[in-house]
């Protein structure tokens, strides 16, 4: 499949065959751009090489991600030497995309339990039935919760979850008030009292979902209620319009696109699929210091409801935790930190982040139990 | 594939006339650009330009227009951006008034609106208008189009694969001349893989210092080569600490041409201070790059001073 010569012989077969070859390096090239492919090559008849890699770049990228693995691909491909990138790519399409998050061989901290077998999920429904036990669940904290109960209370969160995000995707659309009046509708009704607008009908203004921006806390400390806190997720997903979910202990790993499965079980398996190298404390403060470099423009201060799921366990300097936050507050409409330890009688928010974070923070929430978790409705 | 459409002549030729035809202009284009802008007029397919802020992805659309000596039009991309004010609108005021003055006629309540929504009460937006052109393919630039919600990127992919647009009362519109489309994009939200799909793609990264100096010397011709090295060695420099907002060419022009104004003959500590303004835009920005580095910068500067000099 490697062609040896130096000088790139655009001939449609080659051409055909590249298309095919990027596509197994991780480039999204579809027919319609190996198509596309062959038409520029056509009209690229200047004998200088590089126009022909230039062309075919900005023909079959759609992405930077592409465009950053273009390259190697293509001196593989008719240059004859296979770079590290490519090569290490051939026959693993796009894996390589997360493996830039930590190396593989790390062991994944997410494993334990995440990626259960879905026929569970069949079983627990006829299981759980009766209001008492329902009850007793929602209120259990997640930590203490026997593993005999664990399966039941998944299927109770998931339904719960469930109507939770609906009841909010309908209290939007009842809650929007005659919006203005449209003009167009208007007038053509009235056009037979001679214009005179007398009916007036309105355009109703269309939902406004949120923008939601997640920071989850993974970091062993917080491992018994992270599991229920990425379900929530899930399930909150489904009703923003623009939802960017992120991991953190020590670094910070989006996650946003593998929430995005169909089905939870699916998009569980692809979050204990990630490589994790997480060792070592909690640093709030440099997790967010990373999303301010990088994810700010993610931020909208019209709509954006940026959450933060911790118990404030931070080994770093409170100072940068606060200075961070108070980035992020000018920059939101809302900061909703949600501490599992609240849930705790005798807890005070007293260790040095979190006292750092309180005055940054609009809405201090528990979240250690389905109860908790419910109740934030209000605030979304 | 389609037919190749019919440009001015020269333009379009090749790679090389592209090239020549935007230094001309004094837009600076890499042989990758210029590559893509060519397929662009000849594939006549949309391109989706990504890049940081400033890197003069809108500069590109102007510059094309002009190359090509067509209108550009343009339309930039809000939140709530609708069909409304992207595509067209019924002038209502002209309309409400046309049936007032139609009233003592005696025609028919079908002929009164037929006449109230003809072309007369009609009230282009852009994009309409770049599917309108009599005589040659605009440019169309659709800027930060990550900003519009994704019901209206829905629709835009529907325009851009037909290049026609159906009015409800008047009939479809077809483009008989289809615009040159150029999308622009900051990555602030992910954009739909079908609209990715159907553009030709092109990642415009910072230039590199020699660009960055040809740049700058194009703009203003009045700066002496040494300034304008100093300037885009320090914009460089700034470039790596990690701002939230670095700055980009824009940036760099706006601060050479800051010390210009200003009598400067070279870049010191000071005038570095009076040009913060033109190259950070928060006031962290200016912290760290007071606090971090003003030192190193101008000694890069120094040092590179003396070389050329010797």
């Amino acid at each position: 499949m490697i062609r040896s010569s130096h000088q790139p012989e655009a001939s449609a077969r080659n051409i055909v065959e590249f298309c095919r070859f990027a596509r197994e390096n991780g480039i999204a090239a579809s027919v319609e751009e190996t198509l596309a492919s062959l038409e520029a090559t056509t009209v690229l008849t200047s004998n200088r090489p590089e126009d022909l890699k230039f062309g075919l770049r900005s023909v079959m990228c759609s992405s930077k991600e592409d465009w950053d693995l273009f390259e190697g691909c293509f001196q593989a491909f008719w240059e004859g030497h296979v770079s590290g990138t490519a090569a290490e790519r051939t026959g693993h399409p796009r894996e390589s995309r997360g493996s830039r998050l930590g190396r593989r061989d790390m062991p994944s901290l997410m494993s334990t339990g995440w990626a259960n077998d879905p026929s569970s999920e069949q079983d627990g429904v006829q299981a759980v039935a009766g209001a008492s036990p329902h009850e007793r669940l929602t209120k259990a904290d997640f930590s203490t919760l026997p593993d005999t109960d664990m399966a039941a209370l998944e299927q109770i969160s998931l339904r719960l979850f469930r109507q939770m995000s609906r009841r909010l995707s309908r209290r939007r659309r009842s809650g929007t008030s005659r919006g203005l009046v449209d003009l167009r509708r208007t007038i053509r009704r009235n056009i037979s009292r001679g214009g005179e607008p007398i009916n007036l009908l309105f355009r109703e203004r269309s939902p406004r979902p949120h923008r939601l921006v997640t920071l989850l806390d993974i970091s062993g400390s917080m491992s018994p209620y992270s599991l229920f806190l990425v379900k929530f997720l899930y399930a909150l997903e489904k009703h923003f319009r623009h939802v960017d979910t992120f991991l953190f202990s020590t670094s910070l790993v989006e996650i946003t696109h593998l929430l995005r499965g169909a089905r939870l079980q699916d998009s569980l398996r692809d979050l204990s699929d990630l490589p994790a190298g997480w060792s070592g404390g909690t640093s709030i403060g440099g997790s967010l210091r990373e999303f301010n470099q990088i994810q700010r423009s993610k931020l909208r201060s019209s709509d954006t409801l940026f959450m933060i799921l911790s118990d404030g366990w931070d080994t770093g300097d409170p100072g940068i935790l606060a200075a961070e936050l108070a980035t992020v507050k000018r920059r939101v409409r809302k900061i909703i930190w949600l501490n599992p330890l609240l849930g705790l009688e005798d807890y005070q928010p007293i260790t040095g982040g979190m006292s750092a974070a309180l005055p940054h923070i609009d809405v201090f929430a528990s979240a250690h139990n389905l109860e908790s978790l419910l109740a934030l409705e209000k605030h979304l | 594939m389609g037919s190749l459409q019919h440009l001015p002549p020269g333009v379009g030729q090749s790679v090389d006339v592209i090239v020549s035809g935007f230094e001309r202009l004094g837009y600076i284009a890499d042989r990758s650009l210029a590559t893509a802008v060519f397929l662009v007029t000849k594939l006549r397919k949309p391109m989706l330009i990504e890049g940081h802020a400033g890197v003069g992805k809108t500069e590109l659309a102007k510059a094309l227009a002009s190359l090509l000596g067509t209108r550009l039009i343009r339309l930039q991309c809000y939140e709530g951006l609708d069909v409304n004010s992207a595509v067209y609108e019924w002038n209502y005021q002209k309309q409400l008034l046309a049936i007032k003055i139609g009233e003592g006629s005696d025609e028919t309540v079908e002929e009164k609106e037929r006449h109230v929504f003809s072309r007369e009460f009609l009230l282009e937006r852009p994009l309409l208008q770049s599917i309108q052109e009599k005589d040659a393919s605009p440019v169309l630039l659709i800027d930060e189009i990550d900003r519009a919600d994704e019901a209206f990127e829905a629709f835009l992919l529907e325009l851009l694969s037909d290049y026609q647009i159906t009015i409800p009362e008047l009939g479809t519109v077809r483009a008989k001349h289809a615009p040159h489309v150029l999308l622009t994009s900051n990555r602030s939200r992910e954009l739909s893989d079908a609209l990715r799909r159907r553009c030709l793609y092109q990642w415009i990264d910072y230039p590199s210092l020699e660009k960055e100096m040809k740049i700058v010397r194009t703009r203003l011709p009045a700066i002496e080569e040494k300034l304008a090295r100093q300037v885009a060695k320090y914009v460089h420099a700034v470039r790596g600490l990690n701002l939230s907002k670095p700055p980009g060419v824009a940036e760099t022009l706006d601060c050479a041409q800051a010390l210009l104004a200003l009598g400067k003959q070279r870049l010191d500590g000071e005038a570095i201070d009076l040009t913060m303004g033109s190259i950070s835009k928060s006031v962290d920005d200016t912290a760290r790059i007071k606090s971090a580095t003003v030192d190193k910068l101008l000694v890069v500067s120094d040092e590179d001073l003396r070389q050329p000099g010797q």
